[in-house]
């Protein structure tokens, strides 16, 4: 989701060089070309673990938590390089067949696809990751199963949504349905740019049972007419004169639109919340109902410079202690439940010494009361036709 | 003996004329290896990739390998209402043979492209011819459609035949919001989804407003530079360019801090009492912001070459202009103006050429307008990995523009273009 206005132009040109050209000469000239572009980084790499991942407070939570742990552990070096989400660039290495990524840190979505792809490499998940310390085997030990073989889980996030604490003289929202409640809660609203969990949540808002963790939702959604109402329910809050919409694309921009007063409500990440609230003291607090759980794993490529080493790193990282270090330094929540006791032992969890994590946790009994899982097979199947669709929405507001 | 005396020989006994030959062609030698590096440059750079994106937008080769039975039972089958048993059992053949290879995930993905809903209903069969849940001796056609209601649904029946020629232009089609209907006939996609003509119009729209804007603020500013003594236009000269070196995206948020509603701008007003606290106007996260922001970011493009074809336009003219009688508003217009057409053309194609390809800026100061014709383009490469559909509306903004300076080669003439 970060942004990089040069990504578009890279890829064409990595697409341009690369891939069948009928001839096969071609095809060699190409391949050489790119493969020498990539000569530096790969000699560079041959003997450490390159795990991309999505930079900023994210990755240095995974560097600090896991990553370096990890390294001086294994005696492996780890090295972590910034990308900007998608496949496009790790499928583009592989067409040039010079891969310079061992590990990725990927969306539901694109594991699915990778795996379907063929990039990634297939987990048995109990034989290639180690059981909890109670001796639970791993695939019992996550949150969720995994949405595909070729993933393992990383943490969970949350798409819930904060306000600004000035802006309703002591009254506070606290249900999915006050999000949309411009009578009692007038003002602007900040919300994704495309139409992942604003269908979700606006049918939840529009009196739709949730179900346990939403499966009713997306049962809904898949009905006739589903996503129609969802989309009026956003559409109604759009155009109300009394409320109105911001559209947020980069995760930093809700608690800054939020700061600045340019939105009484934000639909957003909780981390980023987070680190607002509690890092920055700023004015906003978050409200849990009605949030849209998510995930994030790590594949491993298939084919990388150093597979033996990354399948290893891959494996500690992702082990209980490790996981739960990483919710030190960000309020993401570890993909392994064992992960969780390590933080309810030990609190005040956080990096700060006297912030206390658990009640920050998406995955916390307080904050699931009423939640959805974010589902992938549902977004991979039915993405870029709600996508025109949404499009076509906001394009008459 | 006459023609003889008539041929002019070197003095090393060779024919002058072949031997200017063999100069020249020695120097045509030398010279075309001084272009050649370039040409190479472009050739890789330009000619090769246009070509790969066109082959990619058309090629539709891949499904035609992967389905040949399913595609030989189709050829009868009219696609008004659900195939005949040949053809399920032909796709039934296809399909396993995938699932044995491990690559019916790839024709998933595709047939989603195409139809959104094959992802899961693939998968879902995959699993079932897996666990040998279909009964080869029983009817097929009642197995698959058992496996989920889609495959009862004769329209993803009509998207797998559409998939059928080995090269296509349904790409180029769907960038226009359209496709080839089950008879062949070309048709529009549900008014809901008509998605892509909104927004290359948006897109033109916005360059072209962008580049009006450029060229109404950039004109006197370049005129400035051009006149004002040295001292003075190079100060002006580092104001014009200071923006131009700092990072894009400081800039867009910089006017995202100045424009919006609880901005400094807005402030200000309130401030100076010409709007009431409560009553603060939209400057931002609509097209307002997004013409405000990128006619900044796009004016040094225009600054430019204006300001280096009026530094070589005399000021004696003007002036001869005005003691013919002329009012400077006339010798403004008669002398001075046609003569900064080239670099009205340049800097006009450049803007409107690189603010056609924006994205970032309009995403995060567009508001729900923000979204481009690129968005579109950058969305199909990174999320939806449809590569061919990125192509293809890569290759018709190319065409787009094409178009244009041929407009412009007609009614301006390219030789008038000036870059400095």
């Amino acid at each position: 989701m970060t942004l990089n206005s040069h990504f578009g132009v890279i890829c064409l040109y990595k697409l341009i060089y690369i891939k069948r050209l009928n001839g096969g000469i071609m095809r060699k000239i190409s391949k050489l070309i790119l493969a020498l572009s990539f000569v530096v980084s790969v000699t560079s790499s041959a003997f450490a673990v390159t795990v991309a991942s999505w930079g900023g407070a994210y990755t240095d939570s995974q560097k600090q938590g896991y990553g370096d742990p990890t390294a001086a552990a294994l005696g492996v070096d780890i090295n972590w390089v910034d990308y900007s989400g998608g496949l496009s660039e790790i499928k583009a290495q592989k067409e040039a067949g010079a891969i310079t990524w061992d590990i990725i840190d990927v969306f539901a979505f694109d594991t699915i696809n990778g795996c379907d792809e063929g990039l990634f490499v297939k987990f048995d998940f109990d034989k290639d990751f180690p059981a909890a310390p109670d001796g639970t085997p791993a695939s019992e030990d996550f949150f969720a199963p995994m949405p595909s073989e070729c993933a393992v889980g990383n943490i969970l996030y949350s798409w819930n949504y904060a306000f600004d604490t000035r802006a309703f003289d002591g009254k506070e929202p606290k249900t999915i349905k006050d999000f949309f409640n411009t009578k009692k809660f007038p003002g602007k609203r900040a919300i994704y740019k495309s139409a992942l969990t604003n269908l979700e949540i606006a049918l939840a808002a529009d009196g739709v049972n949730m179900g346990k963790g939403g499966e009713f939702l997306y049962k809904k959604l898949e009905e006739e007419g589903g996503v129609d109402r969802a989309m009026n329910k956003i559409k109604e809050l759009c155009t109300d004169p009394n409320g109105g919409c911001v559209f947020w694309s980069a995760g930093a921009q809700p608690p800054e639109l939020l700061v600045a007063g340019e939105v009484v409500m934000a639909t957003g990440w909780n981390g980023r919340f987070f680190n607002a609230e509690v890092g920055e003291g700023a004015p906003i607090k978050q409200v849990w109902h009605g949030q849209g759980l998510d995930y994030e794993y790590f594949a491993l490529v298939k084919g990388g410079p150093d597979e033996a080493n990354a399948k290893k790193a891959l494996a500690m990282m992702t082990n209980t202690e490790m996981l739960a270090g990483s919710a030190k330094y960000i309020a993401y929540a570890p993909y392994r439940l064992s992960s969780l006791d390590i933080i309810k032992a030990n609190e005040p969890w956080y990096k700060d010494g006297k912030t206390e994590m658990m009640p920050q946790m998406p995955t916390s009994p307080q904050n699931t009361k009423k939640y959805f899982l974010v589902d992938p097979f549902y977004w991979a199947d039915n993405g870029t036709e709600i996508g025109e669709k949404w499009e076509a929405m906001k394009a008459g507001l | 003996m006459s023609s003889e005396t008539k041929q002019i020989l070197t003095t090393d006994g060779i024919p002058l004329e072949v031997s200017l030959k063999k100069a020249e062609k020695k120097n045509k030698i030398k010279a075309f290896l001084l272009v050649a590096p370039l040409l190479l440059f472009l050739f890789i750079t330009y000619v090769f990739p246009i070509g790969e994106m066109f082959t990619r937008s058309v090629d539709d080769r891949m499904v035609t390998n992967m389905l040949p039975k399913t595609f030989k039972a189709m050829e009868k089958w009219d696609g008004k209402e659900l195939p005949p048993e040949e053809v399920f059992v032909g796709f039934y053949s296809d399909f396993k043979v995938l699932v044995e290879n491990q690559t019916q995930g790839k024709l998933g993905q595709r047939l989603n492209k195409e139809k959104n809903g094959f992802n899961s209903i693939t998968k879902k069969l995959m699993r079932q011819i897996k666990r040998n849940k279909i009964d080869e001796s029983q009817s097929i056609k009642e197995q698959i459609m058992k496996v989920h209601k889609r495959w009862r649904d004769v329209e993803y029946w009509q998207a797998i035949k559409r998939t059928a020629p080995p090269y296509t232009m349904a790409k180029y089609l769907k960038g226009m919001d359209m496709y080839f209907a089950a008879d062949g006939s070309i048709a529009q996609v549900d008014e809901d989804r008509r998605i892509h003509r909104i927004l290359w119009l948006r897109t033109l729209e916005i360059a072209l407003f962008v580049t009006i804007f450029c060229f109404l603020m950039g004109y006197p500013i370049a005129h400035l530079l051009a006149t004002l003594p040295m001292k003075y236009s190079n100060l002006l000269m580092i104001c014009v360019l200071l923006p131009f070196w700092t990072s894009l995206l400081v800039r867009t948020a910089s006017w995202m801090i100045l424009l919006q509603q609880q901005g400094i701008v807005n402030d200000f007003f309130v401030l100076i009492g010409l709007v009431a606290d409560n009553n603060r106007p939209e400057m931002m996260y609509n097209k307002v912001g997004t013409y405000v922001a990128m006619t900044q970011i796009l004016l040094p493009f225009m600054v430019l070459p204006l300001y280096s074809v009026m530094k070589t336009i005399s000021p004696s003219l003007m002036r001869a202009g005005k003691s013919l009688g002329g009012t400077p508003f006339v010798a403004f217009w008669k002398v001075y103006f046609p003569l900064t057409i080239p670099g009205i053309g340049a800097g006009c194609l450049l803007v409107f050429i690189l603010a056609i390809g924006y994205y970032i800026t309009p995403a995060l100061v567009g508001g729900a307008s923000g979204t481009l014709i690129s968005n579109q383009i950058a969305y199909h490469m990174k999320s939806t990995l449809d590569w061919s559909f990125a192509s293809a509306m890569g290759l018709m903004l190319l065409s787009g523009v094409l178009v244009i300076y041929w407009i412009y080669n007609k009614l301006v003439g390219v030789d008038n273009i000036k870059l400095g």
